[in-house]
């Protein structure tokens, strides 16, 4: 299932129009970015990673078969991508500080809060990202494929190329684990 | 039905589970307070991630994309595993270019470490001197034939001496 507009920008990627390219880079940035911002818990690495992705596709892109829907194939890129970053302690530097120039968007942003609501939402942001930066990083790539991202278990299989019953479970795994590490969070810090 | 896995509680907070399942699933949640309590740990928790914060590429993100895909080739046309794995980045130098790198390093080490002694040990004062005057530009007119910085240098001898 390809959109129309990306078959377009693909074709005439194809037949030599690199600023086709450009097009798809504005389109999926902030998706590819934000998913390398969650899975490697700064600025600095989700930037360096998410050019990555982008310069991975830009080279692959002529082979890439349009039978095979382009954001779940820039996702398969980015998730590898993450995967395979630096194998180095992740969230040395936590997550929440954002970055230079980076920009923040509250998705489901409801009227604005007050300042108990922002603080107390803070706190529970906080606890999670600490929560998450502990999750292995497969069970977090695939946590934020579903919470953050908002994909289907389909979705997810072909992306991380494994079973549907592989996610089904690691999803579960991913909760149980985060709402263990959630809570001791809170026990610690009252 | 008995207490399900988590995993099936999982999955139908996700609306990923068949409609028998789910059916099942409905009537025997409202009789088991551990059943629901671990939905509502997960609502709660999905909650959580919906006050996170989504973060946008920064300003200027295309633009640096677009600039390092003019550095490379054009892509390239062999097939390649599904676009991943794919070296991106120059670390791969030939060997041989690796070693005229250290060897030009270790020369321009080894000329420092010799000069430096060279320039610090006192005994070779006159060593020095001999090397100085080999070098010097005596073997140079200080004015070449015919032009005026040779007048211009009687004149001053001739103004020095009065």
């Amino acid at each position: 299932m390809q959109n129309s507009d990306d078959l377009d920008r693909i074709n005439r990627f194809k037949n030599g129009d690199t600023a086709a390219f450009g097009e798809i880079v504005l389109a999926y940035q902030d998706k590819i970015y934000n998913l390398c911002r969650y899975m490697l818990g700064n600025a600095h690495d989700a930037e360096d990673a998410a050019q990555d992705v982008f310069l991975k596709a830009y080279q692959a892109l002529p082979r890439f078969q349009p039978d095979a829907s382009l954001y779940t194939w820039l996702y398969r890129i980015a998730a590898n991508t993450c995967l395979d970053y630096r194998k180095k302690p992740v969230f040395a530097s936590l997550f929440g500080d954002s970055g230079e120039g980076e920009r923040l968007v509250h998705d489901r942003a409801s009227d604005a809060p007050s300042p108990e609501q922002l603080y107390h939402s803070k706190q529970i942001g906080r606890e999670l990202q600490i929560s998450l930066g502990k999750l292995s990083p497969k069970l977090r790539a695939i946590i934020v494929l579903k919470e953050i991202e908002e994909l289907s278990y389909e979705e997810i299989a072909e992306i991380l190329a494994i079973s549907m019953g592989t996610v089904k479970s690691r999803i579960a795994r991913a909760r149980e684990e985060l709402q263990k590490s959630m809570q001791k969070f809170r026990e610690q810090n009252p | 039905m008995s207490c399900p896995k988590t995993e099936l509680i999982s999955a139908y907070l996700d609306e990923e589970v068949r409609s028998g399942d789910r059916a099942a699933l409905e009537n025997h949640l409202p009789g088991c307070a551990q059943c629901e309590a671990a939905l509502l740990d997960m609502r709660s928790l999905r909650s959580a991630f919906a006050k996170t914060d989504r973060h946008q590429a920064p300003y200027g993100f295309t633009t640096r994309v677009m600039a390092r895909t003019a550095e490379l080739k054009s892509p390239s046309p062999h097939p390649l595993p599904s676009g991943e794995r794919i070296k991106v980045r120059g670390w791969f130098i030939p060997f041989s270019i690796r070693f005229a790198e250290a060897a030009v390093l270790l020369m321009v080490i080894f000329v420092g470490i010799m000069a430096g002694s060279f320039m610090t040990n006192g005994s070779s004062m006159a060593q020095t001197a001999n090397l100085a005057s080999s070098l010097s530009l005596d073997l140079f007119d200080a004015a070449p034939p015919g032009s005026l910085g040779g007048a211009y240098l009687a004149m001053t001898e001739a103004s020095n001496e009065k």
